[in-house]
């Protein structure tokens, strides 16, 4: 073999070859024609002119041997690639151990990273899907309480109309509300609930989306008087229109009026998405249809009512997107100081602009990175796990190698194939690891169904392949690298390996010391995780121990709409509250209900409304009134709910006489002692809610004063609330809850078909959806925390494990290595618990150094979760103790196996080893 | 045998020539350019241009194998030789030549036009 490679040194290249191959042939005609007695001096020249054009035939020659050395050259190489793969393999068959440890060791490192990268990747660093969304700005109103919170508010269809119309800084404009819509074939047919949106036509040129059939809507189209049209979204569309090109033109019925659909929006399409509201996921995370949004003269004027969600497309002419809407704030600021130095001097308003990508995912930010970080140190761990193993490995295969080497295998030839083993085992780790992936990404999506942002976009894309290849790239190096230290060691030991008889002492005591260093590290890091997850365990145990101020054991709920083209109270609201007031009636006569209410507002689903409520007899400058969350309540809402009476009465059939002209309201305790100094003198007090439907309407008198409710999520502190009864107050939407008897152990999923029916006698047109318990409503208020807690507790468990195994893999390790030493000193004397005490102490040595490490660092990191943690300090004390102990007690189980099994072995057949 | 142009003739034959000049032993180019010359009593030349790439051509193909070598008068020459599958291949092309050389013939020495 070595001949070959001196020949392939010493031979010639291919053009040399040529020429000399075709000199060979002029000088033996030279030669000929000298011998047939030509003249010396012409028979070079003869001999060169009845060859013809030397240079081309050089050439034609010269890469035919290219060509033949090319091919030659390859064939060698995949020959010796294919028998390298097949040696591998066959080594890892040999090792089966090893190979399932390292592959899945590196699948499940791999696969978690590249699952919560997917997520991060479409919730926080894909660009949303509309044109240049770095332009695109939503507008809010920030109010400044006296208290020193500021409070983001939706825009009037005042003040929207005044800076559509003046503001010159923004290219466009628009407004949006959320608006359900029951959808049917025919005025008088089934109807389906979908999500809906009004919209004023300019928005689809803020966003630059582009309809795929027919049109978005017209400037006209927004208008008072305007034609009723439609759009549909894709998913809608498909589902219940089967892709019939022919949708667009067709009458559809929406909340029983006919609207013409005038186009079909494209794939992917369906703002907003629930986040650009202003109670986020209240609404739902897609939206499938869309009608226009009229602004009459008396919106126009109106400032009171906060209900509309703004967007607006930054110009490109301006600059940078963050320049350009420091000029657009300034621009608005300046409009609404003018406004508010005229109507009302005192009131801090202000308005707020957020890019769309931090509207869109700045509440889930800090979850998702934190997670990312948690999972970068399960790769760690993962990673420090595998280089342990191929380092252990490649020690036991000391005595392999040097053998080999002695029977003459080339040095290279070793290393290559040490190198292709490595790497078909990354490649199947990756490959697992891709698995993992997929169906850990899946996983996660569902863990939080309704409550991701912008989960539609998660999907593959360059970003993700570019973290894949990455991490593949990166172990492969570390693979390989592993696999040429494996093989220099050889060199050096290959005297002394084959001599002492001892593979295992030489140079054992470094990459001895490493291996525990690793060990050590991992212990640290999933110490850490650990102690993470415990904190947001407890976290999430203090949530759920909070009292929200109802009882949502042993309730059902149920949203029920009425479907409403235009909001006109005056037409349609004793329809409205009649129905309610008929579905309260036959629910509490139905068998099995304790009690049966509605509420406008339900806790936890941000269905809540806010709005002044002024105390009679109290000067306040216009919007200055002290503000409260205000919900209509009907039937035995309170009963139902398990609101407790603090003082005074609950609504009752007096609050529903003179058709609706009594004025009364029940508000909370916070209100109560923030007005009036106590409940009590709450009582007979007067006030003047801002947000009444008839503006002439005589004060409200406080009848009841009620507990407060945790109405935004459990660790939101409660505001003031306001309570107003159907029958003086009607809503087209309210959320039925029906509390069951039997305590509240008692399953409420039996009423649900009572509620249906209750509703459908009331009312034929109205729709009954999202039936679930209270006990749901509660849960899914809690998913994000769920969703963290549960996955840094998986991650702290794997990481967990895999610590533990590359604990007991390298105590294993000293443990053989060590044999002889043991086998001496059980010989001299000592006793089994003596030698199992010394590996205790091994073994505990490398937990010690890993925990003190790793509670370091967890003070250090843990401040991270501060912010997401409830009712716990990110340095809580009895959390790190637990943990740490916990961590200690594995470890120490850890070390026991080896440890005993060390204690067993026999001195005579430990000395006579080797 | 298929219907070959003029160039594949040319390319075809000389192929053919190569190999079984080279199936009595290893020879260099210069050696196969002059048996041919001298076999044919000097009606075939081979044009030494269209030689050289002949016998790289073959030896590609895997029909025949080279080697440096002390020529006759103790110079550095490239020797060829025939593989097996060389071996193979003449006798294959040898039929395949015979069978045509007999069609022409019969076609040649047709007196009468056939019905």
């Amino acid at each position: 073999m070595s001949w070959r490679r001196i020949r392939h040194v010493v031979q010639p290249s291919p053009r040399a070859e040529a020429r000399a191959e075709i000199a060979f042939h002029l000088e033996e005609r030279r030669r000929e024609l000298i011998a047939s007695g030509v003249d010396p001096a012409d028979a070079r020249a003869r001999a060169a002119a009845e060859f013809g054009p030397i240079e081309p035939v050089e050439r034609a020659i010269a890469d035919s041997t290219h060509r033949r050395h090319d091919r030659r050259q390859r064939t060698e190489r995949f020959m010796n690639l294919t028998q390298d793969l097949h040696f591998g393999l066959r080594a890892l068959r040999r090792n089966p151990v090893f190979a399932a440890a390292a592959i899945a060791t590196l699948a499940l490192g791999i696969g978690a990273t590249l699952a919560v990268f997917n997520v991060v990747n479409g919730v926080l660093l894909r660009p949303l899907p509309y044109r240049h969304p770095e332009r695109i700005s939503m507008i809010w109103l920030s109010l400044r309480n006296d208290d020193g919170t500021q409070a983001d508010l939706p825009l009037t269809s005042g003040f929207f109309s005044d800076i559509e119309r003046d503001a010159r800084t923004f290219e466009s404009m628009a407004a949006f509300r959320a608006w359900p819509y029951a959808l049917a074939d025919g005025p008088s047919a089934e109807p389906e609930r979908v999500a809906g949106a009004r919209v004023t036509p300019a928005l689809f040129r803020v966003l630059g989306a582009e309809p795929l059939l027919g049109r978005t809507f017209t400037p006209d189209e927004g208008r008072p008087g305007g034609p009723s049209v439609a759009l549909i979204s894709h998913d809608l569309w498909m589902r219940r229109f089967g892709g019939d090109k022919g949708v667009v033109g067709r009458t559809v019925y929406l909340s029983g009026a006919p609207f013409t659909v005038a186009g079909v929006m494209r794939q992917g399409f369906s703002f907003p998405r629930g986040a650009e509201l202003p109670a986020p996921f209240g609404f739902g995370v897609r939206t499938d249809i869309w009608t226009p949004l009229v602004f009459d003269s008396t919106d126009r004027i109106n400032y009171g009512t906060n209900n509309l969600s703004a967007v607006g497309r930054l110009p490109s002419a301006c600059g940078e997107p963050a320049h350009c809407a420091s000029v657009a704030q300034a621009e608005l600021t300046g409009m609404l100081r003018t406004f508010l130095a005229a109507n009302a001097p005192r009131l801090k308003l202000d308005y707020r602009l957020v890019s769309m990508a931090d509207q869109a995912s700045a509440a889930v930010r800090r979850p998702l990175l934190i997670l990312l970080g948690a999972v970068a140190f399960l790769l760690l761990i993962a990673a420090a796990n595998v280089a342990g193993l191929m380092v252990a490995r490649a020690h036991a295969r000391q005595r392999e190698l040097a053998v080999r080497t002695a029977l003459g295998a080339g040095r290279w030839r070793v290393t290559r194939q040490l190198i292709t083993e490595n790497l078909v085992l990354c490649a199947l780790g990756t490959v697992a690891g891709l698995a993992i992936a997929y169906w850990g990404t899946t996983f996660m999506l569902r863990l939080v169904p309704g409550s991701l942002p912008r989960a539609d976009d998660v999907a593959l894309d360059w970003r993700v392949w570019g973290v894949a290849s990455a991490l593949a790239l990166l172990f492969a190096v570390l693979f390989g690298v592993a696999a040429s230290y494996t093989a220099a060691w050889r060199g050096t030991e290959l005297a002394g390996t084959l001599h002492t008889g001892d593979a295992r002492s030489a140079g054992g005591v470094g990459h001895r010391n490493m291996r525990r260093l690793l060990v050590a590290g991992e212990v640290g890091l999933s110490l850490v995780l650990l102690i993470g997850a415990a904190l947001l365990v407890r976290s999430f145990v203090q949530l759920q121990r909070v009292r929200p101020g109802f009882d949502a054991r042993g309730a059902l709920v149920a949203n029920v709409s009425i479907p409403v083209t235009r909001f006109q109270p005056a037409v349609d609201g004793p329809g409205w509250a009649a129905t309610f007031q008929q579905v309260m009636a036959r629910l509490a006569a139905a068998p099995g209900v304790a009690a049966a209410g509605a509420t406008s507002g339900l806790p936890m689903t941000g269905m809540f409304e806010a709005g002044g409520v002024r105390p009679v007899g109290r000067t306040y400058d216009p919007g200055q009134a002290p503000s409260a969350q205000y919900s209509v309540v009907a039937g035995d809402y309170f009963t139902a709910a398990g609101i407790r009476l603090v003082t005074g009465r609950l609504f009752d059939a007096s609050d529903a006489a003179d058709g609706g002209n009594r004025s009364t309201i029940i508000v909370n305790r916070r209100f109560a002692r923030e007005q009036y100094g106590s409940e009590t003198a709450a009582i007979g007090q007067e006030v003047s809610p801002t947000f009444e439907l008839n503006p002439g309407r005589p004060p409200r008198t406080i009848v009841g004063v009620v507990d407060d409710v945790r109405n935004v999520s459990l660790d939101a502190e409660p505001r003031p609330q306001v309570y107003l009864p159907v029958a003086q107050y009607p809503y087209p939407r309210m959320a039925v809850v029906v509390r069951v008897k039997g305590g509240p152990g008692a399953d409420p999923r039996g009423a649900a078909p009572l509620i249906r029916d209750a509703v459908r006698e009331a009312n034929r047109s109205a729709t009954v959806h999202d039936i679930r318990t209270m006990e749901d409503v509660v849960s899914e208020s809690l998913a994000r925390q769920r969703f963290s807690m549960t996955l840094i507790g998986i991650f702290a468990g794997v990481a967990l494990v895999l610590a533990m195994v590359g604990l007991y893999g390298v105590l294993a390790l000293i443990a053989s290595q060590r044999r002889r030493e043991i086998g001496v000193r059980l010989a001299l004397g000592a006793s089994p618990g003596d030698v199992v005490r010394m590996m205790l102490r091994e073994g505990a040595t490398v937990a010690a150094v890993g925990v003190a490490g790793g509670l370091l660092g967890a003070l250090a990191v843990t401040r991270v979760l501060q912010s997401v943690l409830y009712g716990v300090s990110s340095t809580d004390t009895p959390t790190f103790a637990a943990a740490t102990l916990f961590v200690v007690a594995v470890a120490l189980a850890a070390t026991w196996l080896p440890a005993r099994r060390v204690a067993r072995v026999d001195p005579r057949s430990a000395l006579a080893a080797e | 045998m298929p219907r070959p142009d003029d160039l594949d003739l040319l390319q075809g034959t000389l192929d053919l020539l190569v190999l079984k000049t080279l199936s009595w032993g290893p020879a260099h180019g210069y050696s196969v350019a002059r048996w041919i010359t001298q076999l044919t009593d000097d009606v075939l030349t081979v044009g030494e241009g269209s030689l050289y790439p002949a016998l790289h051509r073959l030896e590609e193909r895997g029909l025949l194998t080279s080697e440096w070598r002390r020529s006759e008068n103790n110079r550095k020459a490239k020797f060829y030789r025939l593989t097996a599958r060389g071996r193979a291949q003449l006798h294959a092309e040898n039929a395949s030549w015979e069978r045509f050389a007999r069609a022409m013939g019969q076609v040649l020495r047709a007196s009468e036009q056939p019905r």
